[in-house]
């Protein structure tokens, strides 16, 4: 391909992921009663950690954040970003079994372009829930110290777990095809959540939860808010989340490009 | 797969599609699409006819690019389907069947996004959008959500959405399956003008009529092969002499008046009431058949020639009527 072509395609195929996020996003939007728990339930989990289990924060090795609500957001900002990447897997389910992929898939894009544009939408939907849920906690009680730029920090995090969650959705809906199936996926976004240091810290996890923490990308990814939120390099690392981010996004969203070539395989 | 080089000029010539030896094999050993040979001419209407199962839309599905045979080659606008996909794309449009479109978005939308899908601009893709809504006559409905559209005007923007980019070829799967008859022959004069400006048709359905309204040509396709292809007049050819109906006046008397038009031809009785005559001579046959009945003081209430439908070449080259067709989609 020479220079101009290449150019010109990438031009194309970057409209065509502007495009792809735009329906994504709108057809979320519409999609209220899918949309709306992935909002509403972290906030609830939220309130009832603010409300009820603040005293987890007088338990020895627990970090000093001013207030619990304040450490605990990135876990919930996690939820969020898991569960709209869980949404956009069962979007893109519907879309295989209501026949819309095939309208995709037979036009001129590249497979990755379709993948990317699922990717962006969340990513999107990621920063909407990162502004909604910090905002909540600066509300009630929650003083982040690191500032406008811990606060960019992390929203670029979550839009980052956004996308790894859109990726990791992306592929097993590809690779499955079964709506069904991807709707009763939801226990498993627990089973990442509390397998990371998403409600306490990794010293205060049981030893087995603990080791699987050490391999569960998330783990960084919520560390390097928590690190970004309150400017305290001993809570994560900023650089290691978005390491472990980007590689998350990166790994998700090539396993869902794989798993769509290999669905004209079969 | 890839055609040699020096066959393929002189091969594709003007043809639009080139199907060789096709074959499809699911895992599990099914063999959906068993050697399928397949010739369309540039600015032709091919009917691919087929009882459910028969192994239309797979083959649809080959020549999209959205399945990969498991043998066989095919091009489609001279570019191969396995080794130049993404060419492939670019020059077809196709409305798959059961018109698979987004529910919760409006037909504008859906327009602009299958515009921005094949390369346009956000101006072009705009505009396009709108002179196609037009076209299909869903002006008023375009800024609608499609789960408010009826099926006919589902078809309409599937239709619409499949002509974004102007396509030489364009492949539509059952365009018609559950429309209304209005809704039916609005698509088929539709079809029929884009042909007319020169776009190459592959029409795959259930519908003896439809085929017979609007291709040039027609492949009935049974157990994954093709069992018989021709015009639709060549295809009557297949099933023998034309038929003469005679309806009488007084149905008692059908016992006695087959008996005696059995000098003209072979001569059945219809589940319906009157009699069916085949014979060689078609409608010269009238004039004798009338005067023996009239002799015999049989009143006639009606005459009709019958010429053979695709529903005859159905049951004569399947061996078995097209309505007791059925069975799951390959």
């Amino acid at each position: 391909m020479t220079d101009v072509a290449l150019e010109r395609d990438l031009a194309v195929q970057g409209r065509v992921i502007l495009a792809l996020a735009q329906r994504a996003l709108r057809v979320q939007l519409r999609r209220a009663q899918f949309l709306l728990p992935s909002f509403l339930l972290p906030l609830l989990l939220l309130a009832v950690v603010a409300s009820g289990t603040s005293a987890a924060q007088q338990l020895p090795g627990f970090p000093s954040t001013g207030s619990y609500v304040g450490f605990v957001v990135s876990g919930t900002i996690m939820q969020g970003t898991l569960l709209a990447g869980l949404m956009a897997g069962i979007a893109i389910a519907g879309d295989i079994e209501g026949g819309f992929f095939d309208r995709l898939l037979s036009a001129p894009v590249h497979r990755s372009s379709i993948v990317l544009g699922r990717v962006l939408g969340t990513a999107a939907i990621g920063v909407a829930q990162a502004v909604l849920f910090l905002a909540v906690a600066f509300a009630i009680g929650a003083d982040f110290t690191g500032g406008a730029v811990g606060i960019l920090l992390t929203i670029l995090l979550a839009a980052l777990s956004a996308s790894a969650a859109a990726g990791l959705g992306a592929a097993l809906a590809l690779r499955t095809g079964s709506l069904s199936l991807m709707q009763n996926l939801f226990p498993f976004v627990f089973v990442l959540l509390f397998t990371a240091p998403a409600f306490f810290p990794r010293a205060l996890l049981s030893p087995v939860l603990e080791k699987i923490s050490v391999v569960n990308p998330l783990s960084y990814v919520v560390e390097g808010m928590r690190a970004a939120l309150f400017d305290l390099p001993a809570l994560g690392s900023v650089p290691g989340g978005f390491a472990a981010g980007i590689g998350s996004v990166v790994l998700t969203s090539s396993i869902a490009v794989w798993a769509m070539r290999s669905r004209a395989e079969t | 797969m890839q055609p040699d080089a020096t066959s393929t000029q002189a091969e594709l010539g003007d043809h639009a599609i080139v199907v060789k030896g096709l074959e499809r094999i699911y895992p599990g050993g099914l063999r959906a699409v068993d050697g399928v040979d397949i010739v369309v001419d540039s600015g032709e209407i091919y009917g691919f006819l087929g009882p459910n199962g028969a192994g239309k839309s797979t083959t649809v599905r080959i020549l999209t690019t959205l399945l990969r045979p498991t043998g066989g080659s095919a091009t489609v606008a001279g570019f191969d389907v396995l080794h130049e996909a993404p060419q492939v794309r670019r020059a077809i449009g196709v409305a798959l069947q059961e018109a698979a479109l987004d529910p919760l978005m409006t037909g504008r939308e859906l327009l602009q996004l299958q515009g921005a899908l094949h390369g346009l601009k956000r101006a072009e893709a705009k505009l396009r959008g709108a002179d196609l809504l037009e076209r299909v006559d869903l002006v008023d409905a375009g800024d609608r959500l499609l789960g408010t559209y009826s099926g006919g005007m589902r078809r309409r923007l599937d239709l619409a959405m499949a002509l974004v980019h102007r396509p030489s070829v364009l492949f539509l799967d059952e365009p018609t399956t559950g429309l209304d008859p209005v809704s039916r022959s609005a698509l088929w004069r539709e079809v029929k003008a884009l042909n007319d400006e020169g776009t190459t048709v592959f029409l795959t359905t259930q519908y003896l009529e439809e085929a017979e309204q609007l291709a040039d040509r027609v492949g009935i396709i049974d157990h994954g092969r093709i069992v018989a292809e021709g015009t639709p007049q060549e295809l009557g050819r297949l099933v023998g002499e034309p038929g003469l109906y005679v309806k009488l006046l007084d149905e008692t008397q059908t016992e006695k008046a087959r008996d005696l038009l059995a000098v003209h031809g072979a001569v059945s009785e219809r589940r319906e009431g009157g009699l069916t005559i085949r014979t060689a001579l078609g409608a010269r046959a009238i004039a004798p058949i009338v005067r023996t009945l009239d002799d015999a003081q049989i009143e006639v209430d009606a005459v009709e020639v019958e010429e053979p439908t695709l529903d005859d070449v159905f049951l004569a080259v399947t061996g078995r009527p097209a309505e007791e067709t059925g069975g799951d989609q390959t």
